[in-house]
């Protein structure tokens, strides 16, 4: 860990912030068609800790395994309800036969269906893609808490797209017509060892073109009022550093390094710090519904 | 004020921004209206929604999945009490508490609310720095008055009272009112009275539930995402309408006399059906009772042994001034339907009846509410500046461009569209000093 973070979140004027959103008149008329079954993986505290709930969601290709390998466990152990959910057409949710036709906004909609099953708002943990969905999700709803871990930009990937073609040509081609972004372990890890590696790597899935596509967008996010922190690695594959930290100045917070971790900062080796990281960014939220007018 | 969906919007709101407040609820539970079987309720057994999910709901707290596209009361019920428990405001609301009276103190800066205890009938005054009033508009009868009613042997009840089709079980029924009540009490009488009459002012038009396999306010809303004009969508609207059911007065029912949009929609597939089946009958509006039936102002008379007056509510605010409220017409008159002139800390939620679903409205009426309140603490002269257009503003209407037929019905009504743009309008405003 570098630096550390401040948890103020922005009020002042920036490019990349948007007002509130009321109107939604495509949400309205052409609705998320329902999930018949979502995967979430949970587990709690051994006794009532007051702590606030935890809810991860994975990116692109990825599953609520992801979380549920080290970091569910992990954190219940420290008294936080921690629960990670599959996004529709992935891990064990329901809609791989859809897949090809779900776009960001259905995510966004399995996040919120999943937020309204637990029992008190929670703080929300995003991961690459997952971050951006969760960004979305803080704009719509009020979250105690918004964890960003190596978030892929709001501000458009075009530029980790082109960083992804210099140094693998092959991927960037699969990824612009449509095929899943490659997850090869040397891409997703830095100090994991290789079998372990090789074994998460065959563990990810198909993604969406259409969700892979709109990373390319350019998106402001509307008004987020709750406390953030954002986690990001030197030497990340997939995500650039600048990015990283244009995320975190969106949200007039510094980001948190972790040198020598890969893109899965919830699985590769190290994953114990970054999770401390979080739960000690959790653990000092205030209370929903108890701060201060600012 | 009130914990139904309103008052509960209005709480979180206040709450998620960090603003102490409590509610009082005068029933035991959560869900005003929807609270079936409360005193004030005013839903029956069979009521469903008639907007789907997606505009009905609160934003931030969607309908789960697994309910239909149009929920039952019973699902709504369930709904707000997962809101509720959710964000915490059991805790924060005083329940089987009826509001007695509310009066402005030191000159208007705090208010002293007394509320009476419904079990100990004992009286506490507390003060609060402001008021959201969220008591509803739609649980105090309105009975028109109808020469000879004194002298009418049968049975006459209010819809407010018709709880389900039991009591409709053998006996000549005549409704009146053709508003969503109105229509959904005449279907059920012609599937449980010996005979139905259904008395209107006006034609009307019947929207059906569904279009092209979708809900149909989802159909209208994407015309109305496609920023169609007015006119084309009352257009394509009576080209669909022409096409699903064609001409009315074919069934004997009256031609609307009015363009679309101009009276509160009435989604009823059904009661067309019924009328095509001879187990309703269309009638015109009432004349006079007599000592056996009615009247009509075309002549005709039928007997009948039930009335049920399907004619709306007044509102109503037993424990306030209605001077306080800028009242007008039997109505108050207030600025985005919320704001009063009189004052920068009282406010009505939820005196809106939107032509689609309620709660995304009362869900930005809430944070417009909490952004106010924070405001008028830490930007006092962003805040008056908002408060001080109230007066001028109260009678601006949200009707997209249509003219309500006026009538006490639509002294509320509000295209959703024009009305939550103006919502987002006065939190930007608000937001964008900050």
């Amino acid at each position: 860990m570098s630096t550390g973070s401040d948890r103020r979140s922005s009020t002042s004027r920036n490019p990349l912030r948007r007002k509130t959103v009321a109107m939604r008149p495509w949400d309205w008329s052409f609705p998320s068609a329902p999930v018949s079954h979502r995967e979430v993986i949970s587990a709690q505290p051994a006794e009532p800790t007051g702590r606030p709930p935890l809810l991860m969601v994975h990116g692109l290709a990825h599953a609520a395994w992801c979380f549920g390998e080290n970091w569910v466990p992990a954190a219940a152990e420290a008294g936080f309800p921690a629960y990670a959910v599959s996004l529709r057409g992935h891990g064990g949710s329901a809609g791989a036969r859809h897949l090809r036709r779900t776009t960001t906004r259905d995510y966004v909609h399995d996040v919120l269906q999943t937020i309204t099953e637990l029992p008190e708002p929670p703080v929300l943990i995003g991961h690459s893609n997952g971050a951006v969905v969760a960004q979305l999700v803080a704009e719509r709803y009020p979250l105690r808490g918004l964890v960003l871990l190596t978030p892929a930009p709001m501000h458009s990937a075009v530029g980790d797209l082109v960083a992804i073609g210099k140094d693998r040509p092959a991927d960037l081609l699969r990824a612009v017509v449509g095929q899943t972004l490659s997850m090869e372990p040397d891409i997703l890890f830095e100090g994991l060892d290789p079998q372990t590696a090789r074994t998460y790597s065959d563990r990810t899935g198909p993604e969406s073109p259409l969700v892979q596509w709109e990373l390319l967008l350019r998106r402001r996010v509307g008004p987020i009022r709750c406390p953030v922190l954002v986690v990001g690695t030197p030497e990340d594959r997939l995500v650039r550093p600048a990015d990283v930290q244009r995320t975190a100045d969106t949200y007039g917070v510094e980001p948190v390094w972790f040198p020598g971790m890969g893109h899965d900062v919830m699985l590769d080796a190290g994953w114990e710090q970054v999770l401390d990281t979080v739960l000690a960014f959790a653990a000092d939220l205030p209370a929903w519904g108890s701060a201060p007018v600012r | 004020m009130g914990a139904g969906p309103h008052g509960l919007s209005a709480l979180k709101a206040l709450l998620q921004n960090g603003i102490e407040a409590d509610g009082f609820e005068r029933e035991s539970d959560v869900g005003g209206n929807w609270n079936f079987g409360a005193e004030n309720s005013r839903v029956y057994e069979s009521t469903h929604l008639i907007s789907s999910k997606p505009f009905t709901q609160f934003p931030d707290f969607p309908m789960p999945d697994s309910y239909p596209d149009y929920p039952s009361h019973r699902q709504v019920k369930e709904y707000f009490e997962r809101y509720a428990a959710h964000f915490g405001l059991r805790d924060r609301i005083r329940f089987s508490s009826d509001v007695v009276r509310a009066v402005p103190v030191d000159e208007g800066r705090a208010w002293d609310v007394t509320v009476a205890d419904r079990v100990t009938a004992q009286e506490t005054t507390y003060r609060y720095a402001g008021l959201v009033v969220g008591n509803g508009h739609n649980w105090n009868p309105k009975i028109p008055d109808y020469a000879g009613r004194s002298e009418f042997r049968g049975e006459v009840i209010h819809s407010a009272d018709y709880k389900g089709p039991e009591v409709l079980r053998g006996k000549r029924v005549l409704v009146v009112g053709a508003g969503n009540t109105g229509c959904d009490v005449a279907v059920e009488a012609a599937q449980n009275a010996t005979h139905a009459w259904h008395s209107t002012r006006r034609g009307y038009y019947y929207n059906p539930k569904y279009m092209t396999g979708r809900p149909s306010d989802q159909v209208a809303d994407s015309l109305l995402a496609l920023r169609l004009p007015l006119g084309l969508r009352r257009v394509l609207f009576k080209a669909s309408l022409g096409i699903a059911v064609g001409d009315l007065t074919k069934f004997g029912l009256k031609r609307p006399d009015h363009k679309f949009f101009e009276t509160h929609p009435i989604v009823n597939q059904q009661l067309v059906y019924y009328v095509g089946q001879g187990d309703i009958t269309p009638k015109d509006d009432i004349d006079r009772f007599d000592a056996d039936g009615v009247v009509f102002t075309d002549g005709s008379r039928v007997d009948v042994d039930l009335v049920v007056f399907c004619t709306g509510y007044l509102v109503r605010f037993p424990f306030l001034e209605q001077d306080w409220l800028n009242w007008k017409d039997d109505h108050p008159q207030l600025f985005l339907q919320m704001f009063t002139p009189s004052f920068d800390n009282l406010v009505v939620s939820g005196l809106i009846q939107p032509d689609s679903g309620q709660w995304t409205l009362a869900h930005w009426q809430g944070i417009l509410i909490a952004r106010v309140a924070e405001a008028l603490r830490v930007r006092p002269s962003v805040a008056h500046g908002f408060l001080s257009r109230s007066a001028a503003e109260a009678d601006r209407r949200y009707s997209a461009g249509a003219h309500y037929k006026d009538s006490t019905r639509h002294y509320f009504e509000v295209a959703h569209q024009d009305y939550l743009r103006a919502l987002q309008d006065a939190i930007h405003e608000l937001e964008v000093s900050a």
